[in-house]
This record gives C-alpha cells, structure tokens and sequence, in this order.
C-alpha cells in the first residue's frame, strides 16, 4: 500500500509524470517518423554514396558533397529559385489572403457562398489542381491560351512551359491560387476575434476606413499573420508536386526548387549523399528563415 | 477405463496435429511481383498469362502482382532494395536495372541459365543484360520505331507516305496548321514528346540524330557528340520543335492520344502504339495507318528486362527462375506476339498466329531488325549509369538550344564538354 502510493501519479509532486507518460508514445513516434531519418539524412550527407542500404557498412566520413553542393551553380540557382518563389508566393498569398478575409468579413447577401467559394481552392487536392491548370496552360490546347488569342491580348501561342519566365509565372499563378485560401481562413478567424469596441472608437475618435485598417485590424491581426506567413512560407519551401507535375523544375531549371533539386539527385540520378546535402541545407535554411520570422513577429507584437 | 483414456489422448494428439498441420497445409508462399506494364492493354494481358501458368505447376505458391506508375518506379524500386525488401520477381527498365546492378543487389543469371540450358543465342538485346561480365538480367523487349500515319490528313495536302527527311519534313510543314480560322494551331504534322524526362526526350531527339548518321557515343562508349552529323541531327530537332511542327509541352502519353484523336498527321513510335489505335474512334480508326520510319536507321532498342535480387533465400530464387524460365519460354514467346501485338525477344517464337492476328506484324518484325542490324540502342554505350543525368543535360541544351535560338555547333561543342565530364566522374 505504501509503495503504491510512493508511485502514485495522483500525488501533485508526481503529475508532470503523468504528463510526460501521455506524451511519450506521440514523441516515440515523431522520433522514429522524423528525428531517426534526419540523422540517418545527416549521416549519409557526409558520406560518398550513390543507393544506400539500411545495415550496410557505412562509407569514410567526407565533406565532398557539401564542397561540390556550395561549389555548384546548380545549387545557388536552386537557392535564387527558391528565394524569389517564397517571396512572391508568401507575399501574394498574404495580400490576397488578407483582402478576401477582410471582404467576406462584412455582412452582405451571399456571405456564405462567397466564404465557401474563398476557402475552395484549398480543399481541392493538390495533384488534381495541379492537373487542371497544366491543361488549362497548355501551350498547345490550352484554354489560357485560346482566351489570351481570342481576346486580342496575344498574337501567339505563348509557350508557357518552355520560356524559363513564363514556366515560373505559372508555378507562382498555381502556389497563390492553391496557398491563399489558407491566409484567408486564418485571417477571418483572427477578424472575428477583434473586439468592435475598437472599431466603434475609432469611429468616434474620427478615424476613416483606411485608418483603421492601418492602426487597428492590422497590429491586431498581426499575431495571426505572422505564424500563418510562416507556415506559408514553409509550405512554399517544402512543396514538391506543385513543381514536379507542372514543370518538373524546368525548363532550363527555371523552376528548380530546393526540394525538386534534392528529389532528382536522390532519385533521378541515385546520389543519395549530395542530395543528402542539399536537403539538409534546405532544413538549415528553413530554421533559420521561421526562426527570424517568429522573432520579428514577436517584436511588432509585444 | 484405461482404453477410454487411450482415446481421448488419441483423440486429443488428433486434434493438435490438425490444429498444427492444417495452417500450415493452408499456408502459401508468395511471390511479390511489381510492374508499371499491370494495366497495358497487351503487354499487361502477356504477364497475366504468365502468372497464371506459374500458379498453375507451382500449387502454394502465390504471385503478388503490384502496380507501381512509370513516373514512380525508380524511387519505389531504389526503396525497397535499399530497404532490403526487394520484390522477389525484379521488372526494370533497360536503362535503370545498372544501377541496381552495381550495387550488386542482381544475382548472376549466368549459372542459372548454364544449368538449364536456357537458350539464349539471338534473343534480342540480350547482350544489353551483361554488367560487368556477369548476365544479370533477361531482356523482355527490344523494339524498333514505326511510324503511324493519318491517312486522310496527307491525302487532303496530297501528300505521299515520306520516305526519308526531306520528304518527312516537307509533310510536316504542310500539314501542321490551323484548320478552323480560329489563328491557333490546331493540326499537326508530327508529335513529339518536349516535357518530362530525359530518357524520352533522348529518345524523341534520336529520331533525327540517327538519321543523320550520329550518335551520343560510338562502340567503345567514346562521347561523340561534336561532329558535323549530330549538328545535322541537332539542327533537324531545332527545325521540329521550333517551327511548332509538333504541340509542345506535352507528355508521351498526351502526344499519342493527339495522334488517336485525328489531331497530328504521323507519329513515329514503339509498337506500343498500335494497341492504342485500335482504341480510336470508329471514323478516326480506318485512317490510322502504319508504315516504316522515313529514317536510317530506325530508333529502337531495349525496353524492359526480368531479374532476381541476390539477396533472397535459395529456395526462393529457384521459383524466381521458374518463372523467368515460363516467361522465356517459345510457347510464352509466341503468345507474347499475340498479346502484346509486340517483337518477342526469342528467335524460337511461333508469330504465325501474330502475322494473322496484327496485320502489321511484319512491319515490326521489319523495324526491330533495322534496328538491331545497325546496332541501336536508346541507351548509350558508356554512360548506362549516369544515364538520367546525361538525358537531362542533353535535354536542358536543346531546350537552350530552341528557347534562346542557339547555333546547333555551338551547343554540340558544349553538349560533348558536359557528357565528357559527366562520363568523368
């Protein structure tokens, strides 16, 4: 009896047991799903290897993959890529995010369907979307194009997959079209939760509409919006089947992401190493990138 | 007393022995088979009928048939070797089973094929299978390129079947236009595959390289890219491409509905073709025609090979072999050219009932031989392993090449440059 209750978790010095025991099994399994091929990444990473084999006698430990990886114009292409992609994406996705929030949050008829309508895009799977949008670029078939002819806006087909602009056009076209829903739901919560007292002072006070976005709904939304612009930003860094269906990361590596470039050393060319270290470096500059986002975000708050 | 306890002990040893033996008389061993060709109409029917006579002799031993898509194969494949669960029957393309090879994860065929006395001497593309000097696979296909041509659309420009380039190219021109007035080109004169990977862009490009009388490598894997034919060959592909004489960005599959809708005037391509319009509609079916490729030599080459992990149990590499052994087989050779309308491998098939049944079979037997005569091959001499990566940075150049309009002597210098470093490492 008296060792039943020395073990007690219903003892209050032992309830942050009970805590980590419910824990355990959900960080067991983000520790096997996550943390073990990470490291496993990280190892093969500085090691010479093409297919690697689970059990098999590890290579000599070498810094060659990092060496050719910041050597390799490849690389700093991906990096370019990348960096205008998160850009454009992140900030069209917010600004149109936020302006569709803003206007299915006042009351007129039709609310709902223009709601719905608003959050539709991000509920289509991403294959399917990606789909659609090939046929509708097609640059033989494709209803952009016969809209573009039709209208008088172009005189040509345009090809939109095989100019380098035009391919990364449509990629960002279809990343904003499928990512902004998300900014939007997000944001309308946070709308919701703005009290209206606020506003009614503002109005008092002799603010005008534009005034109050400024000096209200925005710093108030902001603790909303700085994490959304992150997972955004992170869903653009990390998104494959985007890219991969659309273009494939061409045409002339026009649209070559980070994450297309790791796919097709890993398994396009079998060079598990470099890829290795080119998706490593992609998770340092992920970090990195969310962490002074975070921070930044922090200070406009508080 | 004692004879009712005799009973029920016998009784109750009855009872275990059943309780043991009787899953284990019900267990079945299987056999994991993974395929992207499962659902081809033809070819997929072929190893259906394969499986079944497998099944059929070897009772209790299951075959389970995977389908994994083309476009995921290699990642599938590199998993589960690498993940030590390979499937025990291993189906790859002839341009990726190397990789495998080199790894060593393919068991020397070479043994098994002495001891069974599998004959193998003019089995087409065989000689593709020898890595490192050991048989490490068993070719399935090896093919050469027809051409499949709209009849109705060359008789409206009153055009003839092309028999070389020129005449090929005059036809194209003449027949790639708008037909409603609407200012988009809505008819073409070829179609050709300009998205996706490089294997197929490599091999849409061979058509014209070819002809002009190159190649990426010669015999002894020696890069051979700038000489003043491939420029020609070079320069044939630029014309294609960027006088719209093909839709572009489209993939293999897509080009060859355009050609089944009525919608391009000739298309060269595999024997996989047929199959296909044979899925036309009614009044598009009847100008679907076949004929040889205006080009010499035609492309052809290795498609897909069988092969066994080196890493499995004995006992189960004796069924893996069976089953290769059922598959290679002249009554499975013959009831290949029947299925898959296709070239088998084996001189010993019987294609009597083929000829019957396709009536272009002659014409594919034709084209496979072009093609093995003179040697071809998709995949180059020399560069096997870094395969994907030279298609694609050949690929990347001649989209270089037709985007920024660049003179094809110039990108041949710098095509050999790159293919030679990428040999190097």
């Amino acid at each position: 009896m008296k060792s039943t209750s020395r073990y007690s978790l219903a003892r209050p010095s032992r309830r942050h047991w009970l805590g980590y025991l419910l824990l355990a099994p959900a960080v067991l399994l983000i520790a096997l799903i996550i943390v073990y091929p990470l490291l496993v990444s990280l190892d093969l990473s500085f090691q010479n290897v093409g297919i690697p084999r689970l059990g098999q006698t590890r290579r000599p430990f070498t810094t060659v993959n990092y060496e050719r990886l910041f050597a390799s114009a490849e690389f700093w292409n991906a990096c370019w890529v990348t960096f205008k992609l998160v850009v454009i994406v992140t900030f069209l996705c917010s600004l149109l995010g936020l302006a569709t929030a803003l206007l299915v949050n006042n009351k007129f008829k039709g609310r709902s369907l223009a709601r719905l309508f608003v959050a539709l895009p991000w509920a289509i799977p991403e294959v399917i979307a990606v789909v659609i949008f090939a046929w509708i670029f097609d640059s033989s078939f494709g209803l952009m194009n016969w809209l573009l002819v039709s209208l008088g806006l172009s005189d040509q087909m345009i090809n939109w997959f095989s100019d380098p602009q035009a391919a990364f056009a449509v990629v960002c076209a279809v990343m904003i079209w499928k990512g902004y829903p998300f900014v939007s739901i997000m944001a309308l919560a946070g709308l919701q939760s703005i009290p209206e007292d606020f506003y009614h002072a503002a109005r008092v006070d002799g603010a005008g509409p534009w005034q109050r976005l400024v000096h209200i709904t925005l710093p108030c939304l902001m603790p909303v919006l700085g994490v959304t612009m992150v997972l955004v930003m992170l869903w653009v860094f990390r998104d494959f089947s985007i890219i991969y269906v659309l273009t494939g990361g061409g045409p002339l590596k026009a649209t070559q992401t980070l994450s297309i470039m790791t796919y097709e050393h890993a398994f396009g060319f079998f060079k598990m190493g470099y890829a290795s270290a080119v998706g490593i470096v992609t998770l340092v500059v992920c970090i990195i990138a969310s962490r002074l986002l975070i921070g930044r975000r922090a200070e406009s708050i508080y | 007393m004692i004879a009712h306890w005799r009973k029920l002990l016998a009784a109750t040893a009855a009872a275990m022995a059943l309780a043991v033996a009787g899953p284990a008389a019900a267990q079945t061993k299987t056999l994991k088979f993974v395929s992207w060709q499962k659902d081809e109409r033809g070819v997929g029917d072929w190893w259906g009928e394969v499986i079944k006579e497998f099944e059929r002799t070897h009772p209790g031993v299951k075959i389970e048939w995977t389908k994994v898509e083309r476009g995921a194969y290699a990642d599938t494949m590199t998993t589960l070797f690498a993940g030590g669960q390979p499937p025990e029957i291993v189906h790859l393309a002839s341009f990726e089973f190397q990789k495998f090879a080199d790894n060593g994860w393919l068991e020397n065929l070479g043994p098994w094929i002495e001891k069974s006395k599998l004959d193998l001497k003019g089995w087409s593309g065989q000689e593709k299978c020898t890595w490192q000097k050991e048989t490490v696979c068993i070719m399935m296909l090896y093919f050469g390129y027809i051409m499949a041509y709209n009849e109705e659309i060359l008789a409206k420009e009153g055009l003839s079947v092309p028999k070389n380039y020129a005449e090929f190219l005059a036809a194209a021109r003449k027949t790639t236009k708008d037909t409603n007035g609407d200012n988009i080109l809505d008819q073409f004169g070829t179609g050709h595959e300009t998205k996706g990977g490089g294997g197929q862009y490599l091999s849409e490009m061979l058509n014209y390289v070819l002809d002009a009388k190159a190649n990426w490598t010669d015999a002894d894997g020696k890069i051979t890219i700038n000489t003043p034919e491939m420029i020609e060959g070079l320069s044939r592909w630029k014309t294609i491409v960027k006088e719209n004489l093909t839709p572009r960005d489209l993939s293999a599959g897509e080009v060859r509905q355009l050609f089944v809708d009525g919608k391009i005037a000739m298309k060269i391509d595999g024997p996989w073709l047929y199959p296909l319009m044979e899925k036309a509609k009614p009044e598009t079916r009847s100008k679907l025609k076949l004929a040889m490729v205006p080009f010499s030599p035609p492309v052809g080459g290795s498609s897909n090979v069988l092969a066994m992990p080196s890493e499995i149990a004995d006992e189960t590499k004796e069924l893996v072999w069976d089953f290769i052994m059922i598959a290679t087989s002249d009554k499975f050779q013959s009831l290949f050219a029947t299925l898959a309308s296709s070239t088998p491998p084996s001189p010993r098939a019987d294609i009597s009932d083929a000829k019957k049944a396709v009536p272009h079979f002659d014409l594919l037997v034709e084209a496979q031989r072009a093609a093995a005569s003179a040697g071809v091959d998709r995949i180059p001499t020399g560069l096997e392993l870094p395969f994907n990566e030279f298609a694609k940075m050949v690929m990347e150049e001649a989209q270089r090449m037709i985007i920024q309009d660049l003179d094809p002597k110039a990108v041949a210098a710098t095509i050999q440059s790159k293919a030679e470093a990428i040999q190097k490492q």
